[in-house]
């Protein structure tokens, strides 16, 4: 008896035991042990072979990517495909989608890769490069660049970028095209606040506030000025209010930082944007604007086909003015080529045709994005389209926020969370901008 | 008579151990490892032993503390709902009434659909601009503007309750409905006899008999619901107020912080086990 009272207690304390691991288990399904780093000179002398490696007959390249919606899903199975049937050197891409998902993609895909994943090559944001360059995970391209008889039609400062996200001289990241935020507005609305396009930063708070329409005299707004992204990704057009005050990203704290923030809730909490702004993300301000509920929102080149389909010539763009200082996002997109990959020059001959050839100008004209191939940007197709030049007229100011081991956090949890904080009242502009500070450079 | 001592049963039992050992004890066993360390990937050159320090920054950490608090709010509320709507469920489904196969299938449909799902359907209803619950409610003069309920720290908790309390209502419905059909008729028909009224047959008959059910049903639902991650961040990311122990964990799992989400992680796994432990030992004690 007593045994089998002793029996049915320790069931239950293994019963519980065993229930509450449940909530462990998630938590220690971790990756592998990331790898030592290996000695510079051995990576020199592989990295130096690279370019000698097979031409990559019968070689398949596994490329995973993200498509921001299902027209430029098609148009990326599209390039695959004609990459596959004309490149000449019996190389196969299979291309595997994966969901943005806010920016988890990088974290996924990191993931993935610290668990053995095969993936070969990836689309790409610089914001990353630090986590995997720090874990050994990306190849060097150095060689393989230098090597490329294309190398030239690709900007100088371009290359200086990706060397700036891998902290060295060396190159890990492909250009690809970029993605310069601006301003969207529509031009009807304009004429109904009767204001023209504004040309300075207060210029465009003074067009957000006179664009918040009630339009049909029932006391409630039916426009409003502009579509706040308080959600994941806000973080891109927040920061143009912060340089519009004079402020920056290397030092938040500042008067003029603090004022750039106070600008962006002060538009929130005098109804200027939408009441449900604070948890707003990329769908929502675009839903928003599309539906004629916001007059202006930020985004770039690769929304404007759906803009234009929705509204026609009543969609137009401009700029982020500029006020003490002038700072737009410039929403990078590159690729890499995994250490891992068994056939890097292989896998270079897919970047390069993204970069630079067939590939650049479909997925660029597909999609809206800026090119980055000189040649390319030429085209008929990128001088006279008007989201294109707001876009070109913008890359002079256009910047990216610091690249940093924390900055993958920042914008995914950090920013977001922070941001409801202030647009809330919990935090002051003040308060929410220390902690900004604070958590960038922890 | 002596019994035959046989491998078999062992050899049978075993590729389910080590299942087990591998997906539940292994990664456990990591987990607690990695609590005591400084295992964060995005700073793979100081990864290292650091004793107790994890722990020490998560009591501190003031983003842990109320994210503690409100998961005791989340579970108290979730499961207790969620207990009180499934057992009324569960009582009217045990009755006879014409299209009772229909709702008894139909009442099933929260408890199969994905909480990624389940996330998506709630933040459109609760959608500040669009949803239909702003719709309804103007329409009916509630409300003169519409509310951003996900989107504001009033109504985001609240609103995110209200989903894990309709998900979770047909798995209580459901095991309390099996436990019904096994109360005796006898002891109704006697109370009957007695003069019991309908409160009194709940109190002194049906609830005593279904005890043991309710105890384990309500047990396993305060550990998954504790547990669970997909309803909270498909419709705030634990944003507005609604940032539960699990979501605070996920969120530093996903930022590569291992370390310290792995800590955090073993203090939520000790306080279930607080939870856990008294009730199913004196569930057996009773049974004993």
């Amino acid at each position: 008896m007593r045994s089998k009272l002793f029996a049915k207690k320790t069931m239950a304390l293994t019963m519980a035991a065993l229930m509450a691991m449940g909530a462990l288990a998630g938590c220690g399904s971790k990756s592998e042990e990331p790898a030592p780093a290996e000695a510079p000179a051995e990576t020199g002398g592989d990295q130096a072979e690279a370019p000698a490696e097979s031409t990559g007959e019968g070689v398949t390249i596994k490329f995973q990517y993200w498509a921001d919606n299902t027209d430029y899903s098609q148009l990326m199975q599209d390039i695959i495909a004609k990459f596959n049937a004309e490149n000449g050197k019996g190389i196969t891409v299979v291309g595997e989608e994966a969901p943005w998902d806010g920016g988890s993609y990088s974290e996924n895909l990191f993931n993935a890769k610290m668990g053995g994943g095969d993936v070969d090559v990836s689309t790409w944001k610089l914001t990353s490069t630090p986590l995997f360059v720090n874990n050994d995970l990306l190849a060097d391209l150095t060689p393989f660049i230098d090597a490329w008889d294309k190398k030239d039609d690709i900007d100088q400062n371009m290359y200086d970028v990706m060397k700036q996200a891998g902290g060295s001289d060396s190159i890990y990241v492909m250009p690809w095209n970029v993605q310069v935020l601006y301003v969207y507005y529509r031009p009807s609305i304009f004429e109904q606040a009767q204001i023209e396009v504004p040309t300075t930063y207060e210029e465009f708070l003074t067009a957000i506030e006179k664009c918040t329409l009630d339009t049909d005299g029932d006391g409630k707004t039916d426009v409003y000025g502009f579509g706040m992204r308080g959600s994941n990704g806000g973080q891109e057009p927040w920061g143009s209010f912060v340089h519009g005050r004079g402020g920056s990203f290397e030092d938040m704290t500042t008067a003029e930082s603090i004022q750039g923030m106070q600008d962006f809730i002060d538009i929130y909490n005098k109804g200027f944007v939408p009441p449900s702004a604070a948890g707003d993300g990329f769908q929502q301000i675009i839903d928003n604007f599309k539906s004629g509920l916001t007059a202006m929102t930020i985004h770039h080149t690769g929304s404007s086909a759906q803009m234009v389909e929705t509204f026609g010539d009543d969609v137009s763009a401009f700029p982020f003015p500029a006020g003490k200082g002038q700072w737009t996002s410039m929403g990078d997109t590159e690729t890499v080529i995994f250490e891992s990959c068994e056939n890097k020059e292989a896998a270079f001959e897919w970047v390069a045709y993204l970069a630079a050839g067939e590939g650049q100008k479909m997925w660029c004209e597909g999609t809206g994005n800026v090119p980055v191939s000189k040649t390319v940007q030429a085209g008929d197709f990128f001088q006279n389209d008007r989201f294109m030049k707001a876009s070109i007229d913008g890359q002079s100011y256009a910047g990216i926020l610091p690249i940093l081991d924390t900055t993958t956090e920042w914008i995914s949890t950090i920013w977001p969370e922070t941001m409801s904080q202030a647009l809330t009242g919990k935090l002051s502009a003040e308060e929410a901008m220390n902690t900004l500070q604070e958590e960038l450079y922890r | 008579m002596v019994k035959k001592r046989s491998i078999w049963p062992y050899l049978l039992v075993a590729p389910a151990v080590l299942v087990i050992l591998c997906v539940v004890f292994v990664p456990v066993i990591n987990a607690i490892l990695m609590s005591f360390q400084s295992y964060d990937l995005r700073r793979p050159k100081d990864i290292g032993f650091t004793g107790l320090a994890n722990y020490i920054e998560a009591l501190g950490d003031a983003k842990f503390q109320s994210a503690f608090f409100k998961t005791i709010i989340w579970v108290v509320a979730g499961v207790g709902f969620q207990f009180l709507f499934g057992f009324m469920l569960a009582l009217l489904l045990n009755k006879s009434f014409k299209g009772r196969g229909v709702v008894r299938a139909v009442s099933m449909i929260p408890w199969v659909t994905p909480g990624v799902l389940i996330g998506l359907m709630w933040s459109w209803i609760y959608d500040g601009n669009r949803g239909v619950l702003n719709d309804i409610l103007m329409k009916l003069h509630l409300i003169n503007d519409k509310i951003p309920f996900l989107a504001q720290d009033g109504t985001a908790f609240p609103g995110v309750i209200v989903t894990i309390i309709w998900q979770g209502i047909p798995f209580f419905a459901l095991m309390l409905l099996a436990a019904l059909q096994g109360v005796s008729t006898d002891m109704y028909e006697a109370a009957d006899i007695d003069g019991a009224v309908g409160w009194q047959k709940l109190f002194y008959i049906t609830i005593p008999s279904i005890k043991n059910t309710i105890f384990v049903t309500a047990l396993l639902r305060v550990i998954w619901v504790a547990n669970s991650v997909d309803v909270i961040f498909n419709m705030t990311e634990g944003r507005f107020g609604t940032l539960t122990m699990s979501v605070y964990v996920y969120q530093k799992g996903n930022a590569l912080d291992l370390g310290y989400a792995s800590a955090m992680a073993i203090i939520m796994a000790l306080c279930l086990l607080v939870v856990a432990i008294p009730y199913l030992r004196s569930n057996f004690r009773e049974e004993g």
